[in-house]
């Protein structure tokens, strides 16, 4: 007895140092260093600036399991400042990694270290927030492991063997130029998509009314997204194969989309794709046949390989359709699975004419949409509608009639994911007694002059949101914009109200379609300012931003000056772009050059003749754009001419003498958009004579070519027709009223 | 003479210039691809063939391709992946099964086939429950056959055919539903149930003719949108098994909406079909 007593004794301390022993084990520190480099990529052929992590594009998968204490040394080495945000996790608030608003930019040749607790599971993901980094190569994996003890463990789904997944798109264009582009509405991108929608295809396929009735919508041609892709990656690479994989296997693909712009359809061609996570929380398993995964969201997906000998095409296609990209699971012969075909443009084009109200906001016709379930871009899906595009004029009336109805190898058995279907295996409810703060955001947008903004103000128009520790956000977001959002909360996840009740999915981002209206709540439990965004890169850069920020909070080590920091954070978001064209004509050069931000616009236009009897001619306007659609924008304007034409006096159709020559001026004006997207602009000047315009420029007659015209008071009308032949160079022929006419070079920026 | 001379040098320099402008430095390979006829043979060439850059001729006999192409350009993968995607296997790629069932009768050549994995699925303890409870249901639905539930049946039989935007089969189930309809016996009606039939049967034949005699799904549907309307009448009064959904699209009937009888609560729009299969919303539950 004594003897047995002993042992135990003895074995106690043994027992104890074993349990310590464990524990130090499970919180263990993790340490990844990561060297951030600038390198040179050739996805295309040729070769460009991009950045790399420890030598690779994507950065490296980081793992971690629940519990440990992440340690994370980036190492910058490039010429510019840099940062790391852990997209979907819970930590302190100074490792969010949003450079202005939770820490100092890390500058160059410095190292900062990121160290946080690791309280949470799933897949996630990270990325650089300055500046359009993560376009050129600053997005990787970041898996959280369940630790194999946890109550939700799940067998059949958490031992699967796992694949990291992170989608991204290439660009050869600098994103800079990009961004720079998308806000001058130039429309390259669209040529070298073959989506222009030009007037020319339009009759081409009897839609000439669509068109006309869009234009007089005041809408230019829209796209399900805006920018040109080079490439489409998986894990860096267009075409990849995971041939470890056997008959038999069910595969877990963490996924996680780290594109900037690009929203991906997933299919599979070894059956169905079973949905088991998403934004790194569980769901209860839901199989379907294909799946949209939004900008910056992530999904867990389960897949079979089927048969032997055979690898099973796993298929990423951003929702433009231009390309994609595959990877294939297991060894042996490819089986693939059928791209999905063309958009039918003019359909997609028909639909937002019903849905675009004259005023510029949209209308749902009662339809109560939300949650993903009803996707109006369907109509341009020929893989569910059908092939048929209404083909010859004749045809148009009867086919409108059938419109709904006689469409060939329809196939409406395609099951879809939406929101609706994601169901949390656990309660999700947060606390009864809490105080509910309800906020409301209308997501609004410029298409025209790519202005993405909340409740029609961008960041730089307004200060933080506070909120209190302990109280329930609950967000109801309308998008009344034309295209769809990814709203990205950092630091928490939200639950989603999607009719599942208590066990509504939690998420920590929610795409929002045109003319949805979704309602999302968290709690305020985890101090700090955090960002909340539109994860559209070139969306956030436009200033669909806000920042929720805890009352009371205790400062932040890393940002000693948080009012000069949120200043510099609102100008990022509101930048100046520049843009710049001239005509070098046999009569003379036109031209013009402009700087403009969210609301304000610099700019001056010339005409230059080669002779003192043609004339030079400059006008400068700095403007204002009002309202929500910018279809107003008053301007004070700077006139100067010199013309030699002996001292003759024009009159203008006011009755108002005018002379050409050598004259200066100062005006008041106003220029507004009419439906057709004529430019009707009036100005007065000092001298009492006034001058009404009407104007348009680039009519979209066929894909590359485009029309123009000018008529105002003066009796000065001009009428041109350029052919785009490069992203910078087109050709171009005019006649003028006062040069006469001509044929030139037009060169633009 | 010494000007033909030239002449012909310049022509034969042309040609072999323009054989050469055909596709550079060309590399050629041989490879099978599976395909029966000749018209397998335009099909395989054309999805192979990008100009300038790779070229297919395919042997309809011995089923072998010779494919030249441009190795800085493009490679053997890229070509033989468009070919499958146009319905046709070869030795590193089968075609999607969608792709080869659009191949004309005469084109679907005999497919290898995969040699499948038997699963054993691992039923979990949840989805055990849910069955049982399905076969509860079975037996509880046992009981008598009521009198108008072969109307309702035929309803939602001649819905699912306008879900799937199918003239034909909308029209046979048109026929079935009123052949339901002429062998009602109103005797065996309950009274409120009695009531309801008195005022709506004559429309309810009416539409359901109109819907028979004609293939046109838009036609179809016009009748449709008064039939839901009188069926629901109909169907309020009766006493139900299952729950009924009522649902409205407030797009359909040119935006003045219309509403239809589901047995699901998930939409599925008879009035648009997959156009816009998730149209619309459940307006009232009947139990």
């Amino acid at each position: 007895m004594d003897n047995q007593k002993n042992i135990y004794e003895k074995l106690l301390p043994i027992v104890v140092l074993l349990l310590v022993t464990t524990n130090a084990i499970a919180q263990k520190v993790v340490r990844y260093d990561l060297y951030v480099k600038d390198t040179i990529v050739n996805f295309t052929g040729k070769e460009k600036r991009a950045i790399a992590v420890n030598g690779q594009i994507p950065m490296p998968t980081l793992t971690f399991i629940e519990g440990d204490t992440a340690e994370i040394h980036v190492h910058n080495r490039l010429k510019v400042s840099t940062s790391l945000h852990w997209h979907g996790l819970y930590l302190p608030n100074k490792e969010d990694g949003v450079p202005y608003l939770t820490q100092m930019p890390i500058e160059p040749n410095t190292t900062h270290v990121y160290r946080f607790p690791i309280i949470q599971n799933g897949t996630h993901w990270y990325h650089s927030h300055s500046g359009l980094q993560e376009q050129i190569g600053m997005y990787g994996s970041m898996v959280l492991l369940k630790r194999t003890d946890d109550l939700t463990f799940r067998k059949g789904i958490d031992d699967l063997p796992t694949v990291p997944i992170i989608l991204s798109e290439w660009t050869d264009y600098n994103p800079d130029n990009v961004h720079r582009m998308l806000h001058n509405a130039n429309d390259w991108f669209a040529i070298k998509k073959n989506t222009v929608q030009s007037y020319g295809e339009a009759i081409k396929a009897g839609r000439f009314k669509t068109k006309l009735t869009n234009e007089w919508k005041r809408m230019l041609a829209m796209d399900v997204s805006d920018v040109y892709y080079d490439k489409f990656l998986i894990n860096g690479t267009s075409e990849s194969q995971l041939s470890q994989f056997k008959a038999g296997d069910k595969v877990r693909l963490r996924i996680s989309n780290g594109g900037a712009s690009s929203y991906f359809w997933l299919t599979y061609a070894g059956g169905k794709i079973t949905v088991v996570a998403n934004d790194g929380n569980d769901v209860e398993p839901v199989a379907v046949d294909r799946l949209i995964i939004g900008v910056s969201e992530t999904y867990d997906v389960i897949v079979t390989i089927p048969a032997e000998n055979t690898s099973y095409e796993f298929l990423a296609t951003p929702e433009d359709r231009t390309k994609s990209a595959s990877i294939y699971l297991g060894s042996g012969i490819k089986q693939l699975v059928s791209p999905l075909p063309k958009l039918k443009y003019f359909e997609g084009m028909k639909m937002m004419n019903d849905m675009m109200k004259m005023d510029g906001t949209m209308n749902d016709m009662g339809m109560d949409m939300s949650l993903q379930q009803m996707d109006m871009n369907t109509v341009m899906y020929p893989e569910i509608t059908g092939n048929k595009e209404p083909m010859k004029k004749d045809k148009m009336q009867k086919m409108e009639n059938m419109d709904h109805s006689q469409h060939s190898s329809v196939n409406s058995n395609i099951v879809t994911l939406n929101y609706a279907m994601l169901k949390s295996p656990t309660k999700t409810t947060l606390p009864q007694d809490a105080p509910i703060r309800e906020l409301k955001f209308e997501l609004t947008g410029n298409m025209n002059r790519y202005v993405w903004s909340m409740d029609n103000i961008v960041l730089s128009e307004t200060d933080k949101i506070l909120i209190k520790k302990g109280e329930i956000v609950r967000i109801t977001l309308y998008n009344n914009s034309m295209m769809r959002h990814p709203m990205h909360l950092h630091g928490h996840d939200f639950r989603v109200i999607n009719g599942q009740g208590d066990y509504a999915p939690l998420k920590n981002v929610l795409d929002i379609m045109p003319m949805e209206t979704n309602v999302i709540e968290f709690e305020a439990n985890l101090e700090g300012d955090w960002f909340f965004h539109c994860h559209i890169l070139y969306h956030m850069m436009a200033g669909m931003n806000r920042v929720f920020s805890y009352e009371n909070q205790a400062p932040n080590p890393l940002l000693p000056d948080k009012k000069w920091a949120y200043k510099k954070l609102q100008r990022e978001s509101n930048e100046l772009h520049f843009m710049f064209q001239n005509d070098f004509a046999t009569n003379g050069n036109d031209g013009m050059t402009m700087l403009q931000n969210t609301r304000w616009s610099f700019g001056t236009e010339w005409r230059l003749g080669y002779n003192d009897h043609h004339g030079y001619e400059s006008e400068t306007h700095i403007g204002r754009y009002i309202g929500r659609n910018q279809w107003l924008m008053p301007f004070v304007g700077f006139d100067w001419r010199y013309r030699k034409q002996n001292g003759d006096f024009e009159k203008n159709i006011f009755g108002q003498n005018n002379t050409k020559d050598n004259r200066t001026q100062l005006s008041l004006g106003v220029a507004y958009t009419l439906p057709m997207l004529v430019i009707f602009q009036t100005e007065i000047y000092h001298d009492g004579n006034v001058r009404v315009q009407l104007r348009r420029e680039d009519i979209p007659l066929t894909k590359r070519f485009r029309a123009s015209f000018m008529i105002n008071t003066d009796k000065e009308y001009m009428f041109g027709l350029n052919y785009i032949a490069g992203k910078n160079l087109g050709f171009r022929t005019h006649y003028d009223s006062d040069m006469g006419f001509g044929f030139g070079l037009t060169l633009n920026y | 003479m010494k000007s033909i001379k030239i002449l012909m040098a310049i022509t034969l320099l042309l040609s072999f210039t323009a054989c050469n402008a055909q596709i550079k430095n060309a590399k050629t390979e041989s490879v099978k691809i599976y395909g029966n006829c000749g018209m397998c043979k335009s099909t395989i060439e054309k999805a192979g063939n990008v100009k300038k850059v790779a070229q297919v001729e395919w042997n309809k006999d011995t089923k072998m391709a010779t494919l030249t192409y441009d190795p800085s350009k493009t490679n053997q993968e890229e070509i033989l992946k468009r070919i499958a995607l146009a319905g046709y296997d070869s030795d590193q790629f089968l075609a999607p099964d969608d792709a080869y069932a659009k191949l004309p009768g005469c084109c679907q050549y005999e497919r290898v086939k995969k040699t499948e994995v038997i699963l054993t699925e691992v039923v979990t303890d949840h989805s055990m429950h849910n069955h049982d409870s399905a076969t509860d249901t079975k037996s509880e639905m046992k009981q008598e056959v009521k009198e108008l539930k072969v109307v309702f049946d035929n309803y939602f039989a001649l819905k699912d055919a306008l879900v799937k935007s199918d003239g034909n089969l909308a029209s046979a189930k048109a026929k079935e539903l009123l052949n339901a309809l002429n062998s009602v016996q109103m005797n065996k009606l309950s009274n409120k149930e009695h009531t309801a039939w008195m005022k709506v049967m004559k429309d309810l034949k009416f539409d359901t003719e109109h819907i028979e005699e004609t293939k046109d799904v838009g036609h179809q549907r016009d009748h449709f949108n008064t039939l839901s309307d009188n069926m629901y009448q109909l169907l309020k009064v009766s006493k139900q098994e299952t729950p009924t959904y009522y649902q409205h699209c407030p797009m359909a009937n040119e935006g003045k909406g219309a509403n239809w009888l589901s047995k699901e609560n998930a939409v599925k729009n008879p009035y648009y079909g997959s156009q816009m299969l998730t149209c619309g919303k459940t307006v009232e539950t009947i139990e």
